[in-house]
């Protein structure tokens, strides 16, 4: 009943705002030009391009896009904003890299705006600063990260997935004495599992990111970041990542997990549509969700999904044409028409014509209450992700022992965050 | 045999000890592991029985609890639902349950609160609402949180507005774990609560349970058969317990289910066996370990002992190897025969003895590295040991083969018999090759062969002695008979006579040396020769050669010289009788084969001194005569030896002068050689050591005042040797090669006023002969300064000449300081005018004097007394020495001037009758001459002569010429003995 009435505002002031829209632009004398600014292969999007389009159709405005090659991007930026050539809107995920275009002093929070409260809590979340304010639209396909697991395995043995981390322990040991390999550990080159495990570790405690961020702490000062190398560490002693853990890479997950030679991975599930190829014996209905257990959160955690988000330059000419273009992408008509058929978890509320997992939702209680933005990987200053996987491969090696791998971490990180001028860091 | 029995014994009985070990290792696991299994089982049971009752009664007490409440739910009890609120929240607190539950028939549950929550109780749902049983499930509550309910049926009732049929109680299951965790296996065993199925209902796991279904989880991991499975099935439907074993990940695993007696439900335990019988297994690998220990201990001690016993019999065997080998190695060491062992298959050297290195110089390594090593050593073969050649020998046969092997070090060469014999020695088939030296013997076959060559030989020179003797005699003795007889046919013819005469006594002196050299040549053949070594003079040994030789060479018209190289010695030790000897037989030699005309040197250096108290001096004598062939020169000291030509055939000889030369260098132990070329002469050269005595005082010569000396020789040679040989004096020796020079020195030296004190003049110069320079020196200078001529000539035909020029003496050549300080010395005690010197000469000394001739020979005698008869002397005969002796000393004295004593005389021989004149009381006996007059002519008869007090020897046959010469000296002494002994009478007289 609620959703229904909720429905016909939205329709109502989707309806206003096309007719208001189009009375003020209308392809007229008084169209604006707006400048949007982004890397070449986000912009091509299809769902980009779709709002781009139905935008230009709808308003008579024009979009000027400026793109640059992915891997010139941010040097092209932070040559732009140097100059004073910001564009009307900006397109950038918010992650530390951020930092570097002042956000305060060019982007106009977006708190009070209308489609605020369309955003499903993680996506909002992800777009907001340290101080909770929204810095943009999150207009981007999105996924969730946690442990997706082989059912049909998993109820071949009579087992059930893991709901506490001493669960996800049993489970990696019973699947062990069954001759599986409990975790699909690509440590050849995939660096993105730990993030998993430490977005819990600053997510639910920003006064330690601030601080980590201030270098007031580091990570050998976090007793959870010893937790979970540690944990790592045990588990791959206990051969719950495998045999050749050491030599699996991005290429073999796919045939690991489909071979079922590894009951358990910790991934995102577009993943399964971009990359999985069906094995011999299983595919992706044979999948299912859980969180990801490493030993910093007893109830697991879900990572959601990094977001590209449109920013307005505070200090341009069209503030208010591109608010009004954010608005118009937050219309549940236009996104939906944007994003219809594209597998990605929902942004928004109101959205219905993407695709979404059915693992997703069959979790969707779980992740509701374990999920996480991404933390440790967007917001911890000097976080690199190669960095830390190379600190663990050397822990793997047995060259450096758990406070080893912690240094090299920490090492890492200050060196980047130094080179970058971070507050608090020396030179 | 017994060894071998011995060996069986103890193997059988270590295999009847090992089985037996295994055996009851075997039985002793086995035992103790179905102990340990009944032990664990049964603790298991009563653990789990323990745990199982536990839940038991926690759900009774839990049943009995909400079947306590209901009655205050009745209306009877009046309880309003506030007050039954507030009386379960006290309960709550009690017993610890999570949530309080009124139950409808639709199975929607209230909470004390009024909150509604579906409990669908599943299963046990009909059991307690249709059959009013109390019920225990397992629900998971819409937040997701598992529990497990305990529910009872009640009377109908209403709370707040809600229709209840039962009430029940939840615990959460990890409450539930938390209250039922089994520490007993250290936490590592799984406890359920599951259905009959396998479902579960709860774990007793704390943090959680991961298993829907353990059947299910047994089936797919466990190695349980599908009969096993069914049988866990079957006894879940009826309800029975079990206990059974399983691998499970690896590991074994007891599973242990017993009903917990409500519903279906069972209580499934699932226990690593590890984690349930590790005390056990403990003590078991405890025990199995100390059984392994004692057996491992025993069986060690055993082999320890077999071990030792085996190294025992090895070291004793190897010991009485090494003991063999040992005594073999020293066996052969001390034998000359080389022994080797050879593999047949390979020619390995299994042995080699020692004496190899010593015998030929190979080291025993390297013959034993390979055995071809020792082909090396065998000269003029490369293969001696063939393999085709020992593989030809037959089994237990040998083969012998003869080799000249060299010592690898030494060179030496040695002859070695091999012999290979071929046999089987512990099935394995060797050789064993000895090498026998056979050099000795080889020697000894060559030696007795070279014997019998010499026997022959000998034997051949014998006949050719006997040969050359019966020529050589009957040469001169055709001559002496043929003119002996030509001699009593021609003796009135005085000429004839004569000539027979002279011819006879030729013949006779060649009869004579013949025979001497023979004796002498037999004598030093027969070891019987020996030295007589004194102190003498090698000046005087020179100037006797030069007296004897000169008119030798003299005659042939050859030109004879004798030199001196560096400053030999004066004064030396040795034999002198035998260097004389030896240098005549050299010169007279060198004389005989040199034409006329021809010349002869004579030169006499001293070698370096290996020792200051010994000289060592080379004698060469050098002609330019008719040299020797080199076939002769092979063996010229041979005896017998002459070289047959057309100019030797002329000359006499004996053909033994060579080799007495050659036999008196060696006894004397020096060497002699001979260099020479036929047509241009000979040069032989004798090295002989001498002792040397101690040095003359050199502050002589400047005491008697002889500090300048002027020497004139045309010979610049000559001068250097004379300055050379007064080098040590002090003497300041100037010299000058013509007369002239040597007028003008000495004339110019005492217009100085350094006049020299002596004048040394050759007398043969070119120009100015010495004694022309003599003559014009005493003109010129005066008389006062000593002048001699040093000649090498005979100077008989000048002196009388050279004493009238003012020539004071003559000195021979060569020079030598001894002779020249004898010379000089009368002139610097009392200088006298040049004068003539008168010498008595031999003839007539033994006018008018009365011998007495001891000779047993008659005919000898009557030669002797027609002799002195014929030298005006008379003769008493005495027939011995006894009769001698006794003439002598009836004799009165001075009747008998002199005794010419025979030696070998019947009776008493003349040494003994010497020795006994010697020893009488006539008032002549010490100083009467006596001669030896015998055949016996070596020079240890002459000392034996002097031995027994005699003055003198002669040789038989009597040699006039020798007689007079002796006579003449003795007889000139005993007279001036007798002399002085009436000069020192008159003095004690007067």
């Amino acid at each position: 009943m609620k959703k229904r009435y909720l429905s016909i505002l939205l329709m109502i002031v989707l309806i206003f705002s096309l007719t208001a829209c189009s009375g003020g632009t209308g392809g007229g004398p008084d169209a604006v030009t707006l400048t949007i600014m982004g890397k070449k292969t986000d912009l091509a999007k299809n769902y980009m391009t779709r709002i781009f389009d139905q935008y230009e159709k709808t308003t008579g405005n024009r979009l000027e896009i400026i793109a640059y090659e992915d891997s010139e991007y941010e040097a092209a930026a932070a040559d732009k904003f140097a100059k004073g050539e910001l564009p009307d809107i900006f397109m950038h995920f918010n992650n530390a890299d951020l930092n570097l275009f002042h956000a305060a002093d060019n982007f106009l929070y977006l708190n009070d705006e209308e489609w605020v409260g369309d955003l499903t809590d993680s996506a909002r979340a992800y777009c907001e600063d340290q101080d909770g304010n929204l810095l943009g639209l999150p207009f981007w396909e999105s996924s969730v990260s946690g442990c997706y697991y082989n059912k049909t395995i998993l109820d071949s043995l009579g087992l059930k997935p893991a709901a506490t981390q001493a669960e996800f322990d049993m489970l990696c040991q019973a699947l062990a004495e069954a001759g599986y390999t409990p975790i699909c550990w690509p440590a050849d080159g995939c660096s993105w599992m730990m993030q998993f495990g430490l977005d819990p570790v600053f997510a639910d405690d920003p006064d330690m990111l601030d601080k980590i961020n201030r270098n007031e702490i580091t990570y050998a000062d976090i007793p959870e970041v010893r937790d979970m190398v540690q944990w790592i560490s045990d588990a791959a002693e206990k051969g719950w990542f495998g045999a050749d853990y050491m030599e699996t890479g991005w290429a073999e997950i796919s045939p690991v997990m489909g071979s079922g030679e590894a009951v358990m991975t910790f991934i995102w599930d577009t993943w399964f549509y971009t990359d999985f190829e069906a094995g011999n014996k299983y595919g992706v209905d044979d999948f299912a969700l859980m969180p990801v257990f490493m030993n910093t959160i007893d109830t697991g955690t879900y990572e959601g999904g990094n977001l590209n988000m449109m920013m307005v330059n505070k200090n341009g000419k069209q503030v208010d044409a591109a608010r009004d273009f954010l608005s118009f992408c937050a219309t549940a008509e236009n996104y939906n028409a944007a994003f219809d058929g594209i597998s990605t978890v929902s942004c928004f509320k109101g959205q219905t014509t993407n695709i979404q997992s059915d693992m997703v939702t069959d979790a969707s209680a779980s992740i509701a209450a374990n999920i996480r933005v991404s933390t440790a990987a967007s917001k911890i200053i000097g976080y690199s992700a190669d960095d830390v996987a190379a600190a663990f491969r050397d822990m793997f090696l047995k060259k450096i022992n758990v406070s080893g791998c912690i240094r090299r971490m920490d090492e890492k990180r200050i060196a980047i965050a130094e080179s970058q001028g971070a507050e608090g860091f020396a030179g | 045999m017994r060894k071998g029995s011995g060996k069986i014994w103890l193997l059988f009985m270590v295999c009847v000890v090992g089985i037996a070990a295994i055996s009851i290792g075997i039985i002793y696991y086995n035992f103790i592991s179905h102990r340990i299994y009944e032990d664990s089982t049964d603790h298991l049971e009563e653990i789990y029985g323990q745990v199982n009752r536990s839940f038991g009664a926690f759900a009774d007490t839990n049943w009995g609890l909400l079947n306590s409440w209901s009655s205050r739910l009745t209306h009877e009890s009046g309880w309003q639902d506030e007050e039954f609120a507030e009386f379960i929240s006290g309960e709550q607190k009690n017993w610890g349950f999570t949530d309080f539950y009124f139950l409808s028939k639709d199975m929607t549950g209230m909470t004390l609160e009024g909150s509604e929550e579906a409990v669908n109780l599943e299963e046990a749902r009909e059991q307690l609402m249709e059959r009013g049983e109390p019920v225990m499930a397992g629900e998971t509550l819409s937040g997701g949180q598992e529990v497990t309910v305990f529910a009872v049926p009640v009377q109908h009732g209403r709370y707040k507005d809600f229709d209840y049929d039962a009430i029940a109680i939840c615990y959460t299951n990890a409450d539930l774990a938390v209250s039922l965790n089994v520490d007993a296996f250290s936490g590592k065993g799984r406890c359920f609560v599951i259905h009959n199925d396998g479902r579960v209902l709860l774990s007793t796991q704390e943090g959680g349970n991961v298993f829907e279904n353990y059947l299910v989880y047994l089936q797919a991991v466990s190695d349980l058969d599908e009969e096993q499975i069914a049988q866990i099935q079957s006894d879940w439907k009826n309800g029975s317990a079990g206990l059974l074993q399983c691998e499970i990940g690896g590991s074994s695993h007891f599973i242990l289910y017993q009903p917990v007696g409500y519903q279906d439900y069972f209580l499934l335990s699932a226990v690593p066996q590890s984690a349930v019988s590790s005390g056990f297994l403990s003590i078991q690998k405890a025990t199995m370990n100390m059984l392994l220990v004692i057996f491992l201990l025993l069986g060690a001690a055993m082999t320890a002992m077999f071990f030792l016993r085996s190294y025992r019999q090895s070291r004793k065997s190897r010991m009485e190897l090494q003991y063999r080998e040992r005594m073999f190695d020293v066996l052969s060491n001390s034998v000359d025969d080389i022994f080797i062992m050879l593999n047949s298959e390979d020619q390995h050297v299994d042995y080699i003895s020692p004496n190899i290195e010593r015998l030929l110089g190979l080291s025993v390594g390297e013959v034993r590295e390979n055995i071809k090593t020792l082909e090396k050593c065998a000269i003029g073969h490369d293969i001696i040991i063939s393999k085709e050649e020992l593989d030809g020998i037959a089994l237990n046969g040998n083969r012998d083969w003869e080799y000249e092997y060299m010592h690898q070090t030494t060179g030496e060469r040695r002859f070695y018999r091999m012999t290979a014999y071929r046999m089987s020695i512990q099935d394995v088939m060797k050789y064993i090759v000895v090498l026998s030296d056979r050099t000795l013997e080889k020697r000894m076959n060559q030696q007795l062969q070279e014997a019998l060559t010499a026997a022959r030989s000998a034997n051949e020179a014998k006949s050719n002695f006997l040969s050359n003797m019966s020529h050589d005699i009957r040469t001169p003795m055709n001559a002496i008979v043929g003119f002996s007889v030509l001699l009593e046919k021609d003796a009135d013819d005085a000429d004839k006579v004569r000539e027979y005469t002279r011819k006879i006594t030729a013949s006779s002196h060649h009869l004579l040396s013949l025979i001497n050299d023979v004796l002498d040549m037999s004598k030093i053949e027969s070891g019987k020769t020996s030295l007589n070594v004194d102190r003498f003079s090698l000046p005087e040994l020179l100037e006797e050669l030069n007296i004897i030789l000169m008119p030798q060479a003299k005659a042939k018209g050859q030109d004879f010289r004798i030199h001196t190289q560096g400053a030999p010695p004066e004064q030396i030790i040795g034999d002198k009788l035998r260097l004389n000897q030896i240098l005549i037989n050299l010169l007279s030699n060198a004389i005989k084969y040199t034409q006329e005309g021809g010349q002869i040197e004579f030169t006499v250096c001293e070698l370096p001194k290996a020792a200051p108290q010994f000289v060592k001096l080379r004698f060469v004598v050098k002609d330019n005569g008719i040299g020797i062939s080199k076939e002769f020169q092979e063996h010229i000291f041979a005896p017998f030896s002459r070289e047959i030509s057309s100019v030797t055939n002329k000359i006499q000889g004996t053909g033994l002068g060579m080799a007495i030369t050659k036999n008196l260098v060696d006894l004397m132990g020096g060497i002699i050689q001979v260099e020479s070329t036929p047509g241009e002469g000979s040069t032989f050269t004798v090295e002989l050591s001498f002792a040397i005595p101690e040095q003359a005082d050199e502050e002589l010569w400047y005491s008697q005042k002889v500090t300048r000396v002027l020497v004139a020789d045309d010979e610049e040679e000559i001068c250097l040797d004379v300055k050379e040989m007064m080098r040590d004096t002090g003497v300041e020796v100037s010299y000058v090669t013509d007369g002239a020079s040597a007028v003008g020195m000495a004339v110019e030296a005492h217009e100085r006023g350094e006049d020299y004190h002596v004048i040394l003049l050759d007398w043969k110069m070119p120009g100015m002969n010495g004694v022309e320079t003599a003559r014009q020196i005493r003109e010129k200078v005066g008389g006062h300064i000593p002048i001699l001529v040093l000649t090498s000539y005979d100077w008989s035909e000048i002196e009388t000449e050279a004493r009238q020029a003012g020539i004071n003496a003559f000195m021979p050549k060569p020079f030598f300081a001894s002779t020249f300080w004898q010379t000089i010395r009368p002139m610097f005690y009392e200088y006298t005018e040049p004068q003539d010197d008168h010498t008595e000469t031999a003839e007539g000394v033994m006018k008018g004097r009365r011998f007495l001739v001891a000779e047993d020979n008659e005919l000898n005698a009557e030669i002797l007394t027609e002799m002195l008869i014929i030298e005006g002397a008379q003769s008493e005969l005495a027939v011995n020495g006894q009769q001698a002796l006794e003439m002598f000393e009836k004799s009165e004295p001075g009747y008998y001037d002199m005794i010419l004593m025979d030696v070998q005389m019947p009776v008493m021989n003349g040494y003994e009758a010497t020795r006994r004149i010697r020893a009488c009381r006539h008032p002549k006996a010490a100083s009467i001459p006596i001669a030896a007059m015998t055949a016996n002519t070596f020079a240890e008869d002459v000392r034996d002569a002097m031995d027994a007090g005699m003055d003198g020897h002669l040789a038989k046959p009597i040699d006039m010429d020798a007689v007079r010469q002796l006579v003449g000296r003795l007889l000139s002494q005993a007279d001036q003995n007798g002399s002085e002994l009436a000069a020192a009478e008159r003095g004690n007289n007067g």
